[in-house]
């Protein structure tokens, strides 16, 4: 998630220098990915009203604009966008600005026609990614002002939240976590708590109280939808998010702000009192993004008394969403069930800011806050008048309960004594209070937005990322250690590799799921239910197509002699069980580039012997004793086939491949394989 | 006489070292110790001195003999090394070299043995697992939530009959606790699998180290020391590690690990190394309801776990941009490794 470094400041004195407090946070475990300087802090850009345009006589897709710029004289300028109308306020860049791309501007002739500057999108001025058509200004801009007035500079740090700190995917949330860690004192925002919170018996009903234990609406009338202020609407670029309209843009910044999504419906396309409910099998419904999703019993949407007008924490509806004729507002905060929320958006496969949060738990002790934080909003920008009264269904989730924590215990996984004082101040810091205790075990009460505070072990990490792991010392806790069966079976699969090695063979790593249509693939080997690509569908059940693709890559690169083996695991059908196997492979371009041994006896002659050497290993007892043994056999892909028996005991095949394949490969001599399973014994 | 027997063998001697060739030395040998060579012929003469003479001329003779023989072989010796020298010294030394067919190890299997080797010394045994796994060892027995995202079929490859392909071989964690009580030291490297588009740092099929250790009183004191040590071994004393708080359900606290160090290709920023952290008592819990007992009793004992990307690491230690040449088996790529 994006953060601005200035909308942080609202909340907590941050340390003095960005790259201390992405060191600060990046230490605590919320990692900083990227930090990014933004504003319009440029000389000579400024507010600009277009006071007439016109086509540009010799360029289809350029026009001759006359500017208002303050000085008392219009300025001509070409411009190539289109976005733009007569009277709308724009930055100008005059002669001798440099913008974010260090594109300096100076007076000149597009086409024949003189420009006096250039009319800027939001990317020439840093401000977001969005370069498709000028920046629009709100029609409050002081003609002449600087633009670094209306967009001041500011820092953009990406954040990587972790599942498990849903409480951080907001502002103010990530102001708290630096309040925490530094222990300087959280501001909290102005508006919250204003309104009451006494409930309208009929306005809301939840039929599904497992995937929706709490609902709020709160009727706002007397809106008006326009553009937004330009603080809201830099607030919203700065993250990325673009400016759609003054309601959109409320609910949009208060969730930036405090983490809660909300959502407003037009009141006067809603029918009846709204019922929270599960969707009805084969559901159709038109959302927001104009594409119609078909629901099952699983998914839970909000619903009037004719139809479903929302899905219930993913996305709204079409044709009950907030356009620029809409008077009523129906303002939705509500939590919804976690797993409810995820399965939905995954199976529509319909991710959003607000299923992203309400998937990581939205914190309950903010569910009004924000619907009163909105309402005062618009309020403020659009002379709304808000209802005093919300209609609430259902029961905020309790408070996670309380957890215990042994001050020894912390010290001993930690590996150093902390303090049991320290420790309470490090708890304290991120609002937790000591319910009971003694100066050996107390009993502490988590904050609401703390879910995932659930026992000693997550009161221990919070108190390692404030006293900081680079305070804990390192300590050497070897040991001697017995052999397992797992480092016989490493010691000889590394002692086969090392003997082929010496035999001049190159080891291959092949991927253990294979291509339906690889060559000598197995039709009875196991497949995926899932395959994600026609490469990747199957568990090889031989080394054979693994092997052979190799083969092929390199005779395609023009290899002279492949001399190959792979030694991993092989999955037999039906049941995937795993064994460890060796396969070897040689082949010879020719045999006169080669040294003269690429007829089929020499080869396979040669592959014979390698695989005796492999078998009769120096840990052998008594390797006199033991026999290789080779019979002629029948193979589906090799011809000059044979089984291999170790002790009478099969244990695998050799054989020239058939010239149906080595065709396929395009080469005329012949390719030796063996495969042979092997378990340590 | 004893006079005219000194004389020929200083001839002698000054011939032989004045010889320029073999053939010289050879004629020379003929001349003086062949059969009908002059200090032979001395043999002949024996029988005509006194009584008194024989054994004095003897002595004299065999001396002759044999350093004049001793001086030939050493000449012979000279010539030799002269004449291979000069016929050698027309190869010209600055040709590129050639190598006899060399067979190599996959860097993959290379960085693998590096590895474990380093963990053996620690005293680290190696333990294995099956890639085809149950659903309950890869994600319930590790503390992973029945809805969490990793568990979905667009994340994880399952097989027709409900198991999956394990996601992180920290199954063998569980494998090695369900087969034996503690104390646990182990090791595991295998193979891992994702439901991930292939690209240069993705890939369906990876290779990990996954760690276990448990015992009474471990603590991240014992984590840090385990794997600075390893870091250290692997990336050499000048290596920068720092730890850093993360999360995995698996593991409570947790840490990801990074290396800075000047000796690796971009190496001047932080690079994520390791994953890991102490094994959360909820794992034990899992661990003990399936073996029927206590063993594991989190009261008692603890431990830390770690996983590596191998296929990462041997990236940024051979230097490899991108991942997808461990799969394609090119030899020319392979034996650059030999």
């Amino acid at each position: 998630m994006k953060f601005s470094v200035s909308w942080l400041q609202e909340f907590v004195e941050l340390p003095s220098s960005v790259d201390e407090l992405a060191e600060l946070l990046t230490m605590a475990g919320v990692e900083i990915e990227k930090i990014e300087k933004r504003g319009a802090n440029f000389d000579n850009v400024v507010v600009a009203k277009i006071v007439a345009s016109a086509q540009h006589p010799n360029a289809d897709r350029l026009s001759v604009c006359q500017v208002d710029a303050g000085s008392g004289q219009q300025r001509q300028i070409v411009c190539g966008a289109k976005n733009y109308k007569v009277g709308d306020k724009v930055p100008l860049a005059l002669p001798g600005a440099v913008l974010a791309n260090d594109l300096k501007i100076r007076p000149s002739k597009l086409r024949g026609v003189e420009s006096q500057g250039m009319l800027c999108s939001p990317s020439e001025l840093g401000l977001s990614e969005d370069s498709d058509g000028l920046l629009i200004l709100s029609p409050e801009a002081k003609i002449g002002e600087p633009i670094g007035s209306l967009f001041p500079e500011d820092t953009i740090l990406d954040v990587e939240i972790t599942p498990n700190r849903g409480d951080l995917l907001s502002h103010f949330g990530l102001a708290r976590e630096v309040s925490a860690l530094v222990g300087a004192p959280l501001r909290g925002v102005r508006e919250i708590g204003r309104f009451g919170e006494t409930s309208l018996p009929n306005g809301v009903t939840i039929s599904a109280p497992d995937e929706c234990p709490f609902y709020s609406a709160r009727r706002i009338e007397n809106i008006k939808v326009g553009p937004s202020p330009d603080w809201l609407r830099a607030r919203l670029e700065s993250v990325g998010l673009r400016s759609i309209n003054n309601i959109v843009d409320i609910t949009n910044f208060v969730m930036l702000e405090l983490g809660q999504p909300l959502h407003a419906f037009d009141a006067d396309k809603l029918s009846g009192g709204i019922n929270v409910r599960l969707a009805n099998a084969g559901e159709e419904f038109l959302a927001l993004d104009g594409k119609t999703y078909s629901l099952g019993q699983k998914d839970l949407v909000i619903a009037d008394e004719t139809r479903a007008v929302g899905i219930a924490g993913v996305m709204g509806g079409e044709d009950t969403g907030v356009t620029d004729s809409t008077k009523t507002l129906l303002l939705e905060s509500a939590f919804f069930d976690p797993a409810s929320v995820r399965r939905t958006a995954r199976r529509l496969n319909l991710p959003s800011d607000a299923s992203y949060r309400f998937e990581r738990r939205v914190d309950p002790g903010l569910v009004l806050a924000a619907s009163n934080r909105a309402a005062e909003l618009m309020r403020e920008i659009s002379g709304a008048n808000p209802a005093a009264e919300i209609a609430t269904a259902g029961a905020l989730p309790a408070s996670p309960p309380d957890v215990s924590l042994r001050y020894e215990h912390c010290s001993e996984v930690i590996g150093v004594p902390v303090p049991s004082q320290r420790v309470e101040e490090i708890l304290r810091g991120f609002g937790l209070e000591k319910a009971s205790g003694n100066g050996t075990e107390s009993l502490w009460r988590i904050p609401s937005h703390r879910f995932d505070l659930q026992r000693d072990v997550d009161l221990i990490e919070e108190v390692v990322r404030v006293f900081g792991i680079g305070n804990v010392p390192v300590r050497d806790r070897s040991r001697f250690t017995p052999t397992s069966e797992a480092d016989k079976s490493h010691d000889l699969q590394m002692f086969m590799r090392k003997s082929l090695l010496a035999r001049g063979y190159s080891e291959i790593r092949t991927s253990k799921l294979i291509s339906r249509s690889a060559l000598s693939f197995d039709p009875q080997a196991v497949q995926l239910r899932n395959p994600l690509s026609e490469d990747h569908v199957a568990l090889r059940s031989t080394l054979m197509p693994g092997l052979i693709a190799v083969l092929e890559r390199n005779i395609l690169e023009g290899a002279e002699r492949v001399n190959i083996f792979e030694l991993s695991k092989i999955f037999v059908p039906p049941n995937a069980d795993e064994r460890h196997r060796l396969g070897i492979l040689v082949w010879r371009a020719s045999t006169q580039a080669s040294g003269g041994i690429a007829n089929s006896e020499e080869l396979f002659l040669d592959l014979k012997e390698t695989l005796a050497s492999l078998l009769h290993q120096p840990s052998e007892t008594k390797p006199s004793e033991r026999r290789l043994t080779f019979r002629r056999a029948v193979h589906s892909d090799l011809v000059l086939a044979a089984h291999i028996f170790w002790d009478n005991a099969f244990v695998g095949h050799i054989g020239q491949l058939h010239s149906g394949h080595a065709r396929r490969l395009e080469t005329d001599t012949p390719i030796c394989i063996a495969e042979i399973d092997f378990e340590p014994s | 006489m004893s006079h005219e027997l000194e004389q020929l063998r200083d001839a002698a001697l000054a011939e032989v070292a004045a010889a320029a060739d073999e053939q010289t030395l050879e004629a020379a040998r003929v001349r003086y110790l062949g059969r009908a060579g002059s200090i032979s012929a001395w043999s002949d003469r024996m029988k005509s001195l006194s009584k008194e003479e024989r054994p004095v001329v003897g002595k004299l003779l065999n001396e002759a003999r044999t350093s004049v023989s001793a001086a030939i072989t050493e000449a012979a010796e000279r010539l030799r090394a002269a004449k291979e020298a000069r016929e050698l010294a027309n190869i010209d030394i600055s040709l590129p070299g050639t190598a006899s067919e060399l067979g190599s190890l996959h860097p993959l299997t290379q960085m693998l043995d590096r590895a474990i080797s380093i963990f053996r010394r620690m005293g680290f045994a190696l333990a294995e697992g099956p890639d085809v796994e149950t659903e309950w060892h890869c994600f319930d027995a590790l503390n992973t939530a029945p809805d969490h995202p990793a568990r979905n079929e667009q994340d994880t490859f399952y097989l027709p009959d409900g198991r999956l392909l394990r996601t992180h071989t920290s199954t063998v964690q569980i494998r090695t606790m369900e087969k034996a009580p503690p104390p646990i030291r182990v090791i595991a490297p295998g193979a891992a699998y994702r439901r991930d588009e292939v690209d240069a740092t993705h890939s369906t099929q990876f290779h990990q180290i996954e760690g276990l250790y448990v015992d009474e009183k471990v603590s991240i004191a014992d984590l840090k020391g385990t794997l600075e040590f390893f870091l250290h071994e692997l990336f050499g004393a000048d290596a920068q590690v720092r730890f850093r708080p993360h999360y995995f359900p698996f593991t409570e606290p947790s840490f990801e690990i990074d290396v800075k160090s000047k000796a690796l290709k971009g190496g001047e920023k932080w690079l994520e190394m390791c994953g890991c952290g102490m094994v959360h008592p909820a794992v034990f819990e899992q661990v003990n309801s399936a073996r029927g007992d206590n063993a594991y009793d989190p009261e008692k004992w603890s431990g830390f776990a770690f996983g590596l990307g191998m296929d990462r690491l041997a990236m940024i230690l051979f230097g490899i941009p991108d991942l997808r040449y461990f799969a394609a088996n090119d030899l020319r790529f392979l034996k650059q490794f030999a």
